[in-house]
């Protein structure tokens, strides 16, 4: 319902506890948005300046630190890009396990979006079991890296770590498990009425518009278009391994879901077929320090679409120029066409489908632009005053 | 690179005008350099005739006494197409390609803020990532920035 007049509704940055803030300044009439504008960098680092100060297997540290949760996205990216200006090629063993981290990466990213999704609709017991069955594949990169979350297994010219047979073994057991798991959650968010209630036709994004607005990833392909790196410009062991690209065209929060839940169960079958074929050998080569003059275009398939770095070298042992572009900032422009046009409660959901780090939420201003007025408000009582 | 050198020929012949090089390092990797008079016709064509319907990102690149600004576009069967234009510092403005893709106006805005390019006839070109107050030519991707510099003028926002 409309009245006629707007008010302005600025939403985030700051939340002490999760990563990633984002501010939207919404534009309201009655509980509709009429207008969004983004302002992000609040966690800005400076980077790609920092990369260019440093040396490349520095960089190799700093590029696994730009993001907490698909950091093995950004250095397959950044080695693939180095290693393309080097001249060299990761050897085929590596390429396997490069493949095999990047499919447990997705899966623990996808399932840990599926329960802050479920927790945005207010489906808590949908949450609390996936970020338990999440712990499955944390274990499992733990094992195989000692790490949960910045498993370091990238190198330039290859990875750190192999693979042992007895951990292929843990790896297949845990994975069946998990697959259930993700069985249950696909029957769940498709039959469960107040999931339902929430996600279809919500937060629409047409085939066309996610085009026009070059959205990436998950976004994309839960709006029809059957697009993705990982089969369209193959990398690592992607070339040499079967695989489904997942697409929906419901163009809506629930086929976002879908689309994820899906993609993990493909992801389980990637990793399995790369157990099975990978090749014995070499896990790296070793590369020299100073890199020649070039430049390279290195893409991946991140959990959230699109990855793409931009590196320049100048023949020593420091980047140029070192460019980054993460698929949170190409979603953006789709994400506020979608965001027009949605009641007040259905934002918190609709930031989340593009699976952005949630940070954003943890309060807001409401500013009454006419009586001159601002107030705050916790997430809590956001939650108590926009629950449906 | 059957396709991929397909395609750079077919590059190499319908902007032979304004083409400065076009090279493809690998397959699906095409690099493309053109002269800035003629960029935003040439970018129309590589979206209407040649399918280039994606822009992954724009990057700007500190060359000394000019910079650089690399549009990064996909089309179908995945082939990556860098085109770079050289821009002088002292006129440091290129046409918006925002109207032809809307996903470029924040990719035109992150290069504006951090090498000072103006993008003309984008109508929003305010801050994005830099904080509040961040004073005005200070773009931290120049080369003569420090990072401690930086750092300094970060810590007082």
């Amino acid at each position: 319902m409309g009245y006629g007049s707007t008010v302005k509704v600025p939403f985030g940055p700051q939340h002490p506890a999760l990563k990633e803030p984002e501010n939207f300044l919404f534009e309201v009439d009655g509980d509709i948005v009429v207008n969004v504008t983004p302002r992000i960098g609040y966690v800005h680092r400076g980077i790609e300046k920092a990369l260019e100060l440093r040396s490349y297997i520095q960089d190799l540290y700093l590029a696994e630190r730009i993001c907490g949760i698909c950091s093995h996205a950004h250095t397959t990216c950044y080695t693939q890009g180095i290693e393309e200006l080097l001249g060299v090629e990761a050897p085929p063993r590596a390429k396997y396990i490069r493949t095999i981290i990047a499919e447990l990466e997705r899966l623990h990213s996808h399932s840990l979006w599926v329960g802050v999704a479920a927790h945005e609709v207010g489906f808590d017991t949908l949450f609390m079991y996936t970020w338990r069955d999440r712990e499955a594949v944390m274990e499992l990169l733990e094992a195989i890296s000692g790490n949960r979350v910045h498993y370091a297994m990238n190198t330039i010219g290859g990875v750190r770590r192999d693979i042992s047979a007895e951990k292929t073994d843990k790896i297949r057991s845990s994975l069946d498990f998990f697959e259930k798991r993700v069985q249950e959650y696909l029957h769940v968010i498709r039959t469960e009425e107040s999931f339902l209630k929430r996600t279809a036709g919500v937060g629409l994004l047409k085939k066309q518009e996610a085009l026009d607005f070059c959205a990436v990833g998950p976004t994309l392909r839960a709006s029809g278009v059957k697009n993705d790196v990982r089969a369209d410009d193959p990398y690592a062991a992607y070339g040499e391994i079967p695989f489904e690209v997942i697409v929906d065209d419901e163009c809506d929060v629930l086929g976002r879901t879908v689309v994820r839940c899906k993609e993990m169960l493909e992801s389980i079958n990637i990793v399995r077929y790369a157990l099975d074929k990978m090749p014995d050998g070499s896990t790296r080569v070793r590369v020299p320090m100073a890199v020649p003059a070039g430049e390279a275009v290195s893409r991946v398939e991140a959990p959230r679409g699109e990855l793409i770095h931009y590196a320049k070298s100048n023949g020593t042992t420091k980047p140029e120029r070192y460019k980054v572009r993460s698929p949170t900032l190409a979603n953006i422009p789709a994400l506020c066409k979608t965001l027009v046009g949605a009641h007040l409660a259905d934002i918190p959901i609709i930031l989340a489908g593009i699976d952005p780090c949630f940070s954003c939420m943890d309060r807001m201003v409401f500013v009454d632009v006419a009586k001159d007025r601002n107030w705050v408000w916790t997430m809590q009582q956001l939650k108590r005053n926009t629950s449906r | 690179m059957g396709q991929t050198s397909e395609v750079t020929e077919e590059l190499r012949a319908a902007f032979k005008d304004s083409m400065i090089e076009v090279k493809a390092p690998r397959e699906r990797r095409i690099f493309m350099r053109i002269k800035k008079v003629a960029f935003q016709e040439t970018v129309k064509r590589l979206i209407n005739d040649f399918g280039f319907r994606h822009l992954s990102t724009i990057t700007g690149v500190d060359l000394g006494d000019q910079v650089e600004v690399i549009y990064h576009f996909a089309r179908e069967g995945a082939i990556e197409l860098s085109v770079g234009v050289a821009l002088p510092k002292n006129t440091l403005s290129i046409s918006t390609v925002s109207g032809l893709m809307p996903a470029a106006s924040v990719y035109e805005r992150e290069v504006h803020e951090f090498l000072g390019v103006s993008f003309e006839g984008n109508p929003n070109l305010s801050p994005l990532v830099l904080p509040e107050g961040w004073p005005k030519n200070v773009y931290p991707l120049r080369k003569e920035r420090t990072f401690e510099e930086l750092r300094q003028i970060g810590a007082t926002k």
